[in-house]
């Protein structure tokens, strides 16, 4: 509870630094919104809807009045109000980071287990190798090599969007394709959102997966030379349980806490993968809004980035504390 | 094993997906910049006008050489006083829900333009009076004052459907009994009666439209079956979906390195189409030192153009006056200044800040959003300090250039701006760039006051005849290219790469042997007149 309430503070700082960045940037927001040779009427008219022509406090006042009604105020752009947008954009994106998630959760505990187990050999030098690669290769690096690769001389996976043209999207329930699809029986639908998904999912998740993959070696190495490890083998209890209970658990805990800094951060940073494949989610949003200099739907956008990121960080705290006893100990004596 | 089995039938149904969606179908693609408005009193730019000259039916239509024929009307006559305007409609034209299009659906489509006041508007704000249906099909337009350029204007007027727009509007909305005019329905759907319809509308990602069975003009066998608009300009993209023959038209938005590499694939081309856009280097006409018409004249001979219009805007050709090249009403025959520096110096030894320029150093600013402006901003920089004089290269950002331009003692002595015309004809050009009024605006940044320049002005574009008005243009391109209030830089053509080998494209064709192709921005995506080979892409995807 006490998270939730400094979480709270958080938001509502962010939202107030937010919304004086966003209106002191130059420019009229009503004139880059309607364009240059909109009438002057038609500009002062959205000026006027839009509390532009009042005091920066006063805007801040309406915004926070409107936002906790549930109204998070009409997008320059796109010309309807931000929350159908946010509704519409924002699963494309959370149905990516999952995917990429869980392709980083996967493949970079994989990858450090492999790595510990064949600690300073030949495939841990390769998977180090790689995860100094990945690590330093930017997403949208990745992204356009893969569609570079994948686009024009291996044609195997789509490069741009969540369906193929002509494919209709399956009836909403929860925005994510490949849950709606299975959730009616299309399985076609399920078979194609998901092969959209790999390019754009491989990119995002690369520099956090082999990041996980160093993390997970470091701590699992680091972990084995500990007494309980070996006094767990002198009791003659079975490698597989030793290395499950006593080895691969508690030596997950920081790569759990880095992967849910990883899962926000690949919101966040979907944006030139998204722009890239053309995929319609809420970070390529963000990126179009900014540079319109949609007011209202770049303060909701960064609002929603950071309620997720602060989600996510309450998610992992609660899953820290499930793996770590100590830490379940201390929140309770406090 | 059982394990294996189950590889297996996963990589089985993988694949399976792969192909059901393979069949080549009679469908052109082309990318461009998102947002694209579908409501004809919002969009304006590009891509909204390629949406609405395939979705909506006009009055007249504009050809590609320029004239304009009958479409809606049939047939119309024009008041003695050149005021009224009266259009006879064609019967039984059917929009997309089966309705009759009549003569109160023209009506209410000015109106409501009219009254949001986005889009077009701007073009009919200050010349209509009002417009009423006479009957069924004759509709009646009287002007405040007389519009030469009245029939070249109405290629933007689109016609909605009124009964179908008041169904679907929101009672809340600010314009009274209107309620919001249908805005909020039309962000998705057409309510128009051209040879296209919405299929489907994805916020940011695209606009899928079908052939419309039901329109007035027969369709010719190869004209696609639908066409789809895609939102992105990112040049990897594009360039993979080009390679892979999922897109027809690339967007025009692309850099030089990506049409030297897609030309080299085989079957694809690249079109150069002049749209009319002209580049300017504007200058303030009241700041000191370019307030000196000999000043700005030793500037005009100084530029090195060949090197802008060949080597930072390959394919681009150097702007001959204020007006492009294609818009009807361009003066062939005005005067081009080319690079001279004897004559430079010449102008440059009457101008009265000859001895003291290290006073008056000059700023050049270029927009950041345009990159390429920089390599003409020091180019024009390089040129100019063989005079002597000292130009400030100044990057800015377009909307703060928006702001600092409303006022002539913020507006700075030069700016680069590209501009397009208003309606496509001369003298949209020369009143947007050159009329007091249009001072201050971002299309006008040499606060020019000249009053003999405005009557000359005002008198053409009140003249009906067509081919006075254009004697009276092309004086006036003498006048300014005198007056030298902006240097004339290039006729820049926006470049397509397309898919030669399986369409064929008017616009490409017209533009490879020289002719000129239509200066109606949107009308060269009209996809009416492109042909479709699904067999020659599918010949192309065996290879």
């Amino acid at each position: 509870m006490r998270r939730l309430g400094y979480s709270l503070f958080v938001l509502i700082g962010l939202s107030i630094v937010v919304f004086i960045i966003a209106r002191l940037v130059p420019g009229d927001p009503a004139r880059a919104a309607l364009g240059p040779r909109a009438t002057q009427e038609a500009v002062d008219a959205l000026r006027a809807r839009l509390h532009l022509d009042k005091p920066i406090y006063v805007q801040y006042a309406y915004w926070l009045k409107s936002v906790l009604q549930g109204d998070f105020g009409e997008s320059l752009f796109t010309r309807r109000p931000v929350i159908e947008d946010i509704k519409e954009f924002l699963p494309a994106t959370l149905e990516l980071a999952f995917f990429a998630g869980l392709f980083m959760t996967f493949f970079g505990l994989l990858l450090g287990v492999i790595s510990a187990r064949y600690a300073n050999t030949w495939v841990d030098n390769v998977v180090r190798v790689l995860s100094y690669l990945g690590i330093a290769t930017p997403a949208f690096v990745v992204a356009i090599v893969l569609l570079l690769v994948f686009g024009m001389y291996y044609e195997i996976f789509p490069t741009i969007g969540r369906l193929t043209p002509g494919m209709s999207y399956p009836p909403r329930i929860t925005g994510l394709l490949t849950l709606d699809s299975l959730f009616t029986g299309n399985l076609a639908s399920f078979w194609d959102a998901l092969k959209h998904l790999i390019l754009p999912g491989i990119s995002l998740s690369l520099g956090g997966l082999f990041q996980e993959a160093r993390i997970t070696r470091s701590s699992m190495l680091e972990n084995a030379k500990k007494d309980y490890v070996g006094a767990a083998r002198a009791y003659g209890i079975p490698e597989r349980v030793v290395f499950s209970k006593y080895l691969f658990k508690p030596s997950v805990i920081p790569t759990v806490s880095i992967l849910g800094l990883d899962f926000a951060s690949l919101i966040g940073n979907a944006f030139l993968v998204e722009l890239l494949f053309n995929w319609p989610g809420i970070s390529r949003y963000g990126i179009n809004v900014m540079l319109r200099k949609d007011v209202e739907a770049i303060v909701a956008v960064v609002m929603v980035l950071g309620i997720v990121f602060t989600v996510v960080n309450i998610v992992v705290d609660l899953l820290v504390a499930y793996l770590d006893p100590r830490i379940r100990l201390v929140a309770r004596e406090e | 094993m059982r394990g294996k089995w189950l590889v297996f039938c996963f990589a089985l149904v993988f694949l399976a997906g792969s192909v059901a969606f393979a069949q080549s179908q009679k469908i052109v693609r082309f990318t461009e910049a998102w947002p694209t408005y579908l409501d004809p009193a919002v969009g304006n730019d590009f891509s909204s006008s390629v949406s609405l000259a395939n979705l909506y039916d006009t009055l007249v239509f504009p050809t590609y050489d320029g004239e304009i024929v009958p479409h809606l009307a049939t047939s119309w006559e024009v008041s003695e006083d050149h005021l009224t305007y009266t259009f006879h409609l064609r019967q039984g034209v059917k929009f997309h829900n089966g309705e009759e299009l009549k003569a109160e659906d023209v009506v209410f489509s000015m109106e409501r333009l009219l009254a949001i006041g986005q889009g077009y508007s701007y073009i009919f704000k200050p010349i209509i009076d009002k417009v009423e249906a006479v009957d069924d099909y004759t509709v009646r337009f009287t002007l405040k004052k007389p519009f030469g350029p009245f029939l070249y204007a109405l290629v933007r007027l689109y016609v909605l459907n009124k009964d179908e727009v008041l169904a679907h509007a929101e009672k809340t909305g600010e314009y009274g009994e209107y309620g919001d005019y249908g805005m909020n329905w039309l962000l998705t759907h057409d309510a128009g009666s051209g040879p296209y319809m919405v299929k489907e509308m994805k916020m940011e990602e695209y606009l899928h439209a079908v052939r419309f069975p039901d329109y007035w003009k027969p369709f010719d066998a190869n004209a696609p079956d639908e066409f789809k608009f895609i939102g992105t300009t990112e040049t990897a993209t594009v360039r993979t979906l080009v390679k892979k023959r999922e897109l027809e038209i690339s967007d025009f938005r692309q850099p030089a390195e990506f049409y030297d590499a897609v030309s080299k694939i085989e079957g694809i081309k690249v079109a150069k189409l002049f749209g009319g856009s002209t580049f300017y280097c504007m200058m303030h006409t009241q700041k000191p030192p370019t307030d000196d018409v000999h000043f700005r004249r030793a500037l005009a001979y100084i530029v090195d153009y060949d090197a802008i219009a060949n080597q930072i805007f390959p394919g681009a050709r150097q702007a001959q006056g204020p007006v492009s090249f294609i818009l009807p009403g361009h003066n062939p025959e005005v005067y081009q200044y080319k690079r001279n520096i004897e004559k430079a110096k010449e102008e440059l030894a009457q101008s009265k800040y000859a001895n003291e320029l290290d006073k008056y150093p000059v700023d050049l600013v270029w927009c950041a959003e345009v990159p390429d402006e920089e390599k003409v901003a020091l180019l024009i920089q390089s040129n100019a300090s063989e005079l002597g004089i000292t130009v400030n290269v100044i990057k800015t950002p377009w909307m703060k250039i928006m702001e600092e331009v409303a006022k002539p003692e913020t507006t700075a002595n030069m700016y680069l701006i590209f501009v397009s015309p208003h309606y496509a004809e001369a003298g949209s050009m020369l009143q947007s760039k050159y009329h007091s009024s249009s001072a201050g605006t971002w299309e006008q940044t040499e606060w020019l006051q000249d009053k003999e320049l405005d009557q000359m002005t005002e008198d053409a574009i009140a003249t009906v005849n067509d081919e006075e008005r254009f004697a009276k243009y092309r004086k006036i391109q003498d006048y300014v290219v005198d007056l030298c209030p902006s240097l004339f830089l290039i006729d820049q053509p926006e470049n397509y790469a397309y898919q030669d080998a399986y369409i064929d494209w008017i616009p490409a064709e017209r533009a490879e042997k020289g002719e000129k192709v239509n200066p109606v921005m949107g009308y060269n995506h009209y996809m009416p007149d492109i042909k479709v080979y699904p067999e020659k892409r599918d010949e192309l995807l065996r290879k």
